[in-house]
């Protein structure tokens, strides 16, 4: 399909656009799988136990002294999703972000989703430490050895399985 | 993109004049419905191939009924 | 695949001159490790920048997560879509992709399809932030009209329609497209759709001199 247009034409058209950022289409990422959307519906808790997730991402990678790009290029994920990770509460990761992410830090797949809002943790204890958690650890530049024992502590948590079911 | 290939077709009355109708309601050429006809076969055929369903949804209602296509 | 190219300008906003640029009527390769290696790490640095001067997030670049080799893969021989890039300074400078099997809502054309613009984007480097100057500019006026001429091209008459990035919505009423109001369905971006009439009037116009 070839376009017959004159020169003038087309610069008439780069200059009409003045400042505007141009772009279309879905802000989601694609395709959008039926689970994500119930589990937004469950904001509040989730929320919590996010602040924490977003927290956590930052600090382990800190301690291995990566910066995104780093981290991004060894868990094979993009740095600017990193980024919103660590900075933004409302963002919901990717799944196959966090499985990268529970992967490179090794700790369970699942405790990391439910932390990350993907999953439904059935346990308020946990919720709890994520809280506790959260509350300890700051954004500062170097990790502190109280954020050092905040995060083993933490690690520990997200290592232990999910408490049986009960019917 | 690439040069055009011609196929004659052999169609019934009854294909012609859904092709007619077609062609004046959706206001492209016959040819350019049955380019969009192979277009939406080829995607549906697709996406039941990865396992996906295709459903028509009552917009009042918001009842769900599969279309079973194979 | 053979790709048509065809020879486009853009103007180079710092000189005011014209870039001499090609449009081509896909998404190859060449064009997605351009978006890996050279749209992806630039983007980074415009959001560590925003973050670090404590910018809201709804004003950040609103397509910072789209993943295009995963976009272009998921339609992969499927004659339904098509990709569209822009190239100039031996660089891709926008991308688009676009599907053909859907059809018009607006009142005077419902059900006829169209060409629908599913994603529209241009090289970090485009578009103004924080008061540094675009590259260059031409390249989402360029792929629209790639997509109406493929509209064109297909029997459907120059119609269009697309969902706006909320930062992009005067652009689309600026050219002339039906505001149809924000879709629930759709994150409640605005829809916008183009008619024949108005996609006539858009080739038509010699624009700004």
């Amino acid at each position: 399909m070839k376009l017959e247009r004159s020169k003038e034409w087309w610069m008439g058209r780069a200059r009409r656009e003045g400042d505007a950022v141009i772009g279309a289409g879905l802000l989601a990422f694609d395709p959008v799988p039926d689970e994500r959307q119930t589990t937004t519906a469950q904001v509040p808790a989730v929320e919590e136990t996010r602040i924490a997730f977003g927290k956590f991402v930052n600090l382990m990678r800190r301690r291995r002294g990566f910066s995104m790009e780093r981290l991004a290029e060894v868990a094979d994920l993009d740095a600017s999703e990193l980024l919103v990770i660590e900075d933004d509460v409302h963002y919901v990761p990717e799944p196959r972000t966090v499985f990268k992410l529970a992967q490179t830090f090794e700790v369970s797949q699942r405790r990391l989703m439910q932390l990350a809002g993907l999953a439904a943790a059935n346990d308020a204890g946990f919720r709890q430490e994520a809280v506790r958690f959260a509350a300890r650890s700051e954004a500062v530049q170097k990790l502190t050895p109280e954020e050092n024992s905040a995060l083993e502590a933490f690690v520990a948590v997200l290592s232990e399985q999910d408490p049986k079911r009960v019917k | 993109m690439t040069g055009k290939r011609t196929m004659t077709l052999n169609l019934t009355d009854a294909e012609m004049r859904v092709l007619d109708e077609l062609s004046a309601r959706k206001d492209i050429t016959k040819t350019a419905v049955l380019r969009q006809a192979l277009r939406l076969y080829q995607t549906i055929d697709a996406r039941i191939e990865k396992g996906e369903k295709l459903l028509f949804e009552n917009d009042t209602t918001k009842e769900k009924a599969e279309l079973m296509l194979l | 695949m053979t790709v048509d190219i065809s020879i486009i300008y853009l103007l180079d906003v710092a000189t005011g001159d014209s870039v001499e640029a090609e449009l081509r009527d896909a998404i190859e390769q060449a064009q997605l490790d351009d978006w890996h290696t050279k749209w992806q790490p630039a983007l980074l640095a415009v959001l560590q920048e925003l973050a670090r001067k404590g910018v809201p997030m709804s004003q950040w670049p609103q397509s910072w997560h789209w993943n295009w080799a995963q976009k272009t893969a998921r339609v992969q021989g499927l004659l339904a879509f098509r990709g569209f890039s822009v190239a100039a300074l031996g660089e891709t400078q926008g991308l688009a992709q676009v599907d053909l099997t859907k059809t018009c809502r607006e009142s005077n054309q419902r059900g006829k399809p169209f060409v629908y613009l599913e994603y529209l984007e241009v090289a970090p480097w485009n578009r103004p932030k924080l008061g540094a100057a675009p590259r260059l500019r031409g390249v989402g006026s360029a792929l629209i009209t790639a997509a109406i001429a493929l509209s064109e091209d297909e029997g459907f008459k120059g119609r269009l329609g697309l969902h706006s990035l909320p930062q992009a919505d005067d652009f689309y009423r600026k050219i002339g497209m039906t505001d149809l109001g924000q879709d629930v369905a759709y994150q409640n971006l605005r829809y916008f759709e183009m008619t024949s009439e108005q996609a006539r009037a858009f080739f038509e116009k010699e624009g700004e001199r």
